[in-house]
């Protein structure tokens, strides 16, 4: 038997392994899907429906700010470190300071 | 009238359709639910779920193999459809995109139970009982002979199969369902086929004449 006439064949027999379930199967789905699109939604699933959003643009600042801080404050330490700790050299007694 | 009709469909859709989707354009009380439901009227939509309820079960169970779960997942994925039934393409059969979620929800807790079974052996051995048990229904013992041999496929190969043998569909209808190509379809289908072959090798005869 070729490839092609054994898949055929097996497609055939195979068609009665569908599933159908019992009588009450359509109308058990169909009451249950009803009942879950016809129930208002809770206080809860509100508020998280309206608390997602801004909670992600309150995120994205967030993070685009502590961003902008590290890159200028990463920008500016070269400077604040000379300006804050100034070079000194002792020679002979004597102390000299380099601004 | 029907002649007419006949030859429009010829002009503007030269491509073989699969029976399925042409039965749901077909359909115009299909068209109208959705329609229907778009404008708020929910009860509309008793006539999707009570149409595609038994089929949508089937894919679920064909993945999952369970009829608890495969009937949640068909409330879930008709309870999807409903809140998402903005985005649905007007005068597209709601059939493949029923099924298309159904099949999503599906793959995604087979994968989950795959995990979780890694971590906890003991949940395995009930799931199968279960599996045993619903098969009870299969009284042919060719029936049963295939579905165990579909079943002892590798994932993709095992979900491909059953939905080609089992439930019908073609090539594109799959590939849509599960979002593959169609190339990759035809791989899988081709392994299967193959496997099959040699398990079946008694019952179907395995010489190629």
């Amino acid at each position: 038997m070729t490839d092609d006439k054994f898949f055929e064949r097996l497609r055939d027999d195979a068609r009665p392994l569908r599933y159908e379930g019992d009588d009450f199967l359509a109308t058990r789905i169909a009451a249950r899907v009803r009942e879950q699109i016809a129930r208002p939604q809770t206080v809860a699933q509100l508020l998280v429906a309206w608390m997602r959003p801004l909670a992600a643009s309150v995120a994205a600042l967030l993070l685009t700010v502590t961003l902008g801080l590290t890159w200028t404050q990463r920008h500016q330490e070269p400077t604040d470190s000379l300006t804050s700790n100034p070079i000194e050299i002792a020679m002979a007694g004597e102390t000299f300071g380099v601004d | 009238m029907n002649v007419s009709l006949t030859w429009g469909r010829v002009l503007h859709e030269p491509a073989p359709r699969a029976e399925w989707e042409r039965l749901t354009q077909d359909d115009p009380f299909e068209g109208r639910a959705i329609e229907a439901v778009r404008r708020g009227d929910a009860g509309s939509y008793d006539y999707l779920v009570s149409k595609y309820s038994k089929r949508v079960v089937s894919i679920a169970w064909g993945i999952v193999r369970n009829a608890h779960d495969a009937e949640d997942l068909a409330q879930e994925a008709f309870v999807k459809a409903f809140q998402n039934i903005g985005r649905f393409k007007e005068g597209e059969p709601f059939g493949p995109w029923i099924y298309r979620i159904v099949t999503n929800l599906a793959l995604d807790v087979v994968k989950h139970r795959s995990r979780f079974r890694h971590e906890e052996l003991t949940d395995v051995q009930p799931a199968a009982r279960r599996d045993d048990a619903e098969l009870g229904a299969v009284t042919s013992e060719l029936a049963t002979r295939i579905d165990q041999a579909i079943e002892s496929l590798p994932e993709n190969q095992r979900v491909v199969a059953r939905f080609y043998l089992v439930e019908q569909f073609d090539h594109a209808e799959i590939a849509s369902m599960m979002g593959l190509s169609e190339g990759t379809v035809r791989s899988h289908l081709s392994l299967a086929r193959k496997k099959l072959k040699e398990q079946l090798a008694d019952l179907y005869g395995a010489s190629d004449d």
